[in-house]
């Protein structure tokens, strides 16, 4: 596993994680929580994965990254479509996980 | 060289750059200079005077020298032995940029009625939270639709703020994975690199990148791709394995390399990731579940996938998803399958054919369709002596056809299989490219790639008249949806004005004249008033709410249809007796009071609001 490029990963769903918690709850503007919610969508699930999984290219690293996130935005905002229960907010807690994992990953490598 | 050993294509010796090409690097400048130049074009071009032949034809020189600087930036440093990574990113970037901000920033407004109707099934999950509307196939299908009503949700914005830059922000994530993907198949940096480059002119002009579950699923699928040609690879020595299956696809994989080492536990995190990954894709859209398996189909007979079993939970999730809707679809759709005519299924969508800049650009990118299609069986020719090389690109880009044989996708079939296979004939044909051995091989690569980008960029900037919209438009629709009365009745002359954009769109009743040819068997002749009055009456509404816009018009030109349209539009204010309730630059709206008809009225205080609003604008 090459740890330069997992870390990078973890600590850029770390940072993302961070960023859009603080952009969507906090930003005075709608454009920069537009810009939190983008951030949501496509950082936090996906660094939660990627953090543990070097695909050995920089772009596969940030492009599974951007993808598994979205899928898995998409998948947990269908569920509450048909489930009816509407509550995009929940949706942060896909920032904590993330944040949970990276910084569980970033822990790990250190006390290898 | 890379850590992987299974590339496709191998490195080729690259021959010695003079001394003096060294010292001047032209491609150092040439971004900045395209950059400048296409801004510069661009702030010359005036929405009103773009005709029918479109953007590349309306624009000045300095457009176009635009998008030539980053192409020959780009060909120039692949000419070096090691081309600098951050300076073809550079150039793919601002050449992605430019090609898909242009529209927005000219026009201001999501390009496309579609994108539209995209964004009120949206809007409608954002306000209610649930399926409003079990009858709408987007509903049915609506992983998209949701996490875009999360995200304007989280962001409390519309979806329309941000739907006008799909295009760029899909292009550029899809760029990101193809590199990804094309590294994997490759050892020459260049050749993935190159492949890019001929995607983007090849693709640009199908138009599907717009926000919509297209486009994000083949984002998903490209991720699947990746995933599997990356950890899901069949291992080497099973190749080795007899048997008649084994012998009949043994000339193939003639060349093929061992794939990468990985472990279990990979594995079946990878399993797990190509397994989300599809779900998000099954729930999202209609055809890439399939278009899906027909690439993991193609890959799993030539044994190139582990575990095979993959295949079969793909097809039982497929299924599982489809086994609940499939009387909808016979119900509304007429079945699963189109007719097994791929010719006929291939035949794209019937339109009016008004020769002339529809037509050239038409065969423009017909032309270019055939070409990419010719240029990939030849590259693949010339590898026919070891065609393990090129087995994976090969499988990957023909195996969408399978599509034909079963759908028409109303007419789209052909265009959603050009899609799926352009990435690989992309990679086919650059691999080919930077493999000749003639003195000027980068001078044809450059032109090779600069005529795909100028055709791709006439296919998706010649109709850009007709599919972009003002934001003046987008007011009138937002205007009609806000001022009228719920279970009014909507009439469009044609089907090309912004609409359905609102949450509550299926409180309303939208009737399109059937006299387009694009959107079904015309009968109706809109040059004659009475039989648009008695084809509007028999709906069943007092009152009618007609829309005539500054895109109906272009449409009417480029298309030449649906005849009559302009007779139409100088008889409703005359013949019809509609009166006018908003006007603006790009748009007007009319209120038609049918006689007879006693259903559905506006009550008399939506009326007076009306009056008043129309008042104010």
């Amino acid at each position: 596993m090459s740890r330069p490029r997992t870390e990078l990963t973890a600590y850029a769903g770390i940072l993302g994680s961070v960023l859009s918690v603080g952009l969507v709850l906090g930003a005075p503007w709608h454009w920069l929580a537009l810009t939190g919610a983008l951030v949501l969508a496509c950082v936090p699930a996906g660094a939660a994965v990627m953090c543990w999984v070097d695909s050995g290219e920089d772009a596969a690293q940030a492009g599974l990254t951007l993808t598994l996130s979205l899928a898995v935005v998409a998948i947990a905002s269908t569920v509450m479509v048909w489930t009816a229960s509407w509550q995009p907010r929940a949706l942060l807690a896909l920032a904590f996980l993330g944040a949970a994992s990276c910084a569980t990953r970033l822990f790990w490598s250190v006390n290898r | 060289m890379t850590q992987y050993e299974h590339a496709v294509f191998p490195p080729v010796a690259v021959p010695a750059v003079q001394p003096a090409t060294r010292r001047i690097q032209p491609q150092l400048v040439l971004p900045f200079l395209g950059m400048g130049a296409w801004a510069y074009g661009v702030s010359r071009i005036h929405d009103a005077s773009i005709g029918n032949y479109g953007l590349l034809a309306s624009a000045d020189i300095w457009f176009v020298l635009g998008f030539a600087a980053l192409v020959t930036a780009f060909v120039l440093e692949l000419r070096r032995g090691e081309p600098r990574r951050w300076l073809l990113g550079l150039c793919l970037v601002g050449l992605i940029v430019a090609i898909d901000a242009t529209v927005p920033i000219l026009f201001g407004a999501p390009e496309y009625g579609w994108v539209y109707k995209h964004v009120g099934v949206a809007s409608a999950f954002q306000k209610y939270g649930h399926i409003t509307d079990p009858t709408n196939i987007y509903q049915q299908w609506p992983a998209l639709f949701a996490a875009i009503a999360s995200v304007s949700s989280l962001a409390h914005v519309n979806a329309l703020s941000f739907a006008a830059w799909g295009p760029l922000g899909f292009e550029l994530a899809d760029a990101l994975l193809l590199l990804a993907i094309f590294r994997l198949l490759t050892d020459d940096r260049r050749v993935a690199w190159l492949a890019v480059l001929l995607y983007e002119g090849l693709v640009c002009w199908v138009g599907t990148d717009y926000l919509s579950p297209q486009a994000f699923c083949y984002l998903l699928w490209l991720a699947m791709v990746l995933v599997i040609l990356r950890w899901l690879r069949a291992p080497a020595s099973s190749a080795q394995l007899r048997g008649p299956l084994v012998r009949l696809r043994a000339p193939l994989l003639v060349g093929l390399r061992p794939t990468p080492t990985t472990t279990k536990t990979m594995r079946a995190i990878a399993v797990a990731i190509v397994v989300t990954i599809y779900c998000a894709i099954v729930a999202a859209h209609q055809l890439t579940p399939y278009a899906a398996l027909a690439g993991v189909g193609a890959l799993t007979v030539l044994d190139l996938v582990r575990p095979r079993w993959l295949l079969i939970l793909m097809v039982a999730i497929a299924g599982a998803y489809l086994a609940p809707r499939y009387n909808y679809i016979v119900h509304n759709f007429g079945g699963l399958f189109s007719g097994g005519n791929p010719i006929q299924n291939a035949s794209g969508t019937t339109g009016a054919h008004n020769g002339g800049a529809e037509a050239t650009t038409a065969l423009i990118v017909r032309a270019l369709a055939g070409c990419m299609w010719l240029l990939t069986l030849a590259a693949i020719a010339g590898r026919r002596r070891a065609l393990g090389r090129v087995a994976i690109p090969a499988a990957l880009a023909f195996s969408p056809f399978l599509i034909l044989g079963a759908q028409s996708y109303g007419g789209e079939a052909i265009y959603r299989v050009f899609l799926f296979s352009a990435p690989w004939c992309a990679l086919l044909i650059a691999g080919a490219l930077c493999e000749l051995r003639l003195p000027h091989r980068w001078l044809l690569t450059g032109a090779l790639s600069l005529g795909a980008l100028c055709a791709g960029l006439q296919g998706l900037y010649g109709p850009v008249r007709v599919d972009a919209f003002t934001p003046a438009e987008v007011t009138a629709s937002r205007w009609l949806y806000g001022h009228i009365p719920h279970g009014s009745l909507i009439v469009l002359p044609q089907q090309n004005f912004p609409v359905n954009e609102t949450a509550d769109y299926n409180d309303y009743e939208l009737q399109v004249m059937p006299a387009d040819p694009q959107t079904g068997d015309p009968w109706m002749n809109e040059a004659d008033p009475q039989q648009v009055e008695s084809w509007i009456a028999d709906f069943g509404h007092r009152t009618a709410y007609i829309v005539v816009s500054r895109s109906m018009d272009a449409s009417a030109d480029y298309y030449g249809a649906p005849k009559g349209y302009a007779e139409l539009v100088r008889a409703i204010p005359t013949a019809l007796r509609g009166s006018v309730i908003y006007r603006n630059d790009d748009a007007m709206i009319y209120r038609l009071e049918l006689a007879g008809n006693d259903a559905t009225a506006p009550s008399s205080k939506a009326q007076s609001s009306i009056q008043a609003e129309n008042l104010r604008q």
